[in-house]
């Protein structure tokens, strides 16, 4: 390896004080420290930095009051989870559609047997104005999660688009950007319709980045399910 | 996963990060009371969305919701991770002339002068400090808190440091 010039070396340093650097690139700049004093001088301030930060800054362990109002709200969570005893409010609250959805969710894995014979489960989940995106996001959460390996997109228009934009929150001010990055990460896919932003005059930059956008959702929906052999459901 | 799995699960993989996460809280909304509220509702976020986690880190997983609900507590967005290019002129400039470790350590007076400086900082440097200094997470785990790229940490952290020891150097250097 070729010495390095200190403009190499200069910004590996903080790298090399962080223990982030590999050990070509540590030997390398060792090399160059032994022999710059500059840049000795640099690695030496640093390293005081550290140390003088780390002895002055003391962690605080979390309160036992804390410990102890999170473990109440976890209890008081895990009750209000718990399945299979849904309050009458909760039930009478939730739209016909939805418990149809959710019906078919759980019928699913037959019917996408036979609509995929061995293949992986493919879906696109239909979403527009009469979607509640929270309980969406659940219902595909759960499909996920109950079939590995399950090819979903969810496709977006008129109205339902509205929890893909910047800053989207549901009623209890969640940000719907955390739960759709992580349905993502989990290889579901989010698109959202470019003749409902024309229409509705939005700009495509609030469309949050993990979302795409398809020239038309209702289009979209055709072409999966006639070209790519999708299931339709509509949440 | 069966309830009861999850929260054997959680109990294992995420609460015994608590002391970090208040730790982080207390550092971003400087405010004990504000502090506990966010990890509460964090921590009840975490439970609520303990599907998404699959395996990995769970200290990073738990304090980027910790973050979040900090922001949330503070009523602002977090800050932005913006493309900022690895900026070799802050490392350039350091101040000299910080005092031997070992005083620093010892002086009570110093350690509340390296707190001031902490808190001082702007969120973005403060957050990715405290990250690095108190709870010695990698770069790659900071970002994966912060949302950030990895260029952009070391920006930060950079940025924070030559910050810090301005502050920290500069009465020093006078006497």
């Amino acid at each position: 390896m070729t010495a390095l010039t200190c403009a190499q070396a200069r910004p590996l340093v903080q790298a090399y004080v962080d223990g982030e650097l590999d050990t070509a690139a540590s030997l390398a700049l060792e090399r160059h420290l032994a022999r710059c004093e500059a840049c000795r001088a640099e690695h030496g301030t640093l390293r005081r930095l550290r140390a003088a930060v780390g002895a002055g800054l003391t962690a605080e362990p979390a309160p036992a009051a804390l410990r102890r109002a999170i473990g109440r709200r976890l209890r008081a969570e895990r009750e209000r989870a718990r399945p299979w005893r849904l309050r009458t409010r909760a039930l009478v609250a939730v739209p016909a559609a939805i418990l149809v959805a959710a019906a078919a969710l759980a019928l699913a894995p037959i019917a996408y047997e036979r609509l995929a014979p061995g293949g992986a489960e493919k879906i696109v989940y239909h979403v527009n104005e009469t979607t509640d995106p929270a309980t969406a996001l659940r219902n595909i959460a759960n499909h996920v999660q109950s079939a590995p390996g399950l090819k979903a997109v969810v496709v977006a228009h008129n109205n339902g688009i509205d929890f893909l934009l910047a800053g989207a929150r549901d009623k209890d001010g969640e940000p719907f950007a955390v739960r759709v990055a992580a349905l993502k990460s989990q290889g579901v896919d989010f698109r959202v319709c470019g003749n409902t932003l024309a229409r509705r005059e939005i700009d495509p930059r609030r469309v949050i980045p993990a979302a795409k956008l398809v020239p038309s959702g209702v289009a979209e929906i055709g072409r999966l399910q006639a070209k790519e052999g999708y299931a339709y459901m509509r949440l | 996963m069966g309830r009861d799995g999850k929260c054997e699960r959680f109990e294992r993989l995420i609460v015994p990060h608590l002391d970090a996460a208040y730790d982080l809280a207390r550092w971003l909304v400087r405010d004990p009371a504000v502090a506990q509220e966010a990890v509460q509702e964090a921590y009840l976020r975490a439970y609520r969305f303990f599907d998404s986690f699959h395996g990995g880190d769970g200290r990073a997983w738990v304090l980027a919701i910790v973050r979040n609900a900090c922001f949330t507590a503070l009523d602002r967005e977090p800050p932005r991770a913006t493309f900022e290019a690895f900026d070799e002129e802050c490392h350039a400039d350091t101040p000299n002339g910080l005092p031997p470790p070992e005083e620093v350590a010892m002086a009570r007076e110093a350690q509340a002068l390296v707190r001031d400086a902490v808190a001082g900082l702007p969120e973005e440097f403060r957050e990715a400090i405290v990250l690095r200094e108190l709870h010695g997470l990698s770069y790659k785990e900071i970002a994966a808190v912060t949302d950030a790229p990895i260029g952009t940490v070391m920006s930060r952290l950079a940025r924070g440091r030559t910050a810090l020891a301005r502050r920290l150097g500069a009465p020093e250097r006078k006497k």
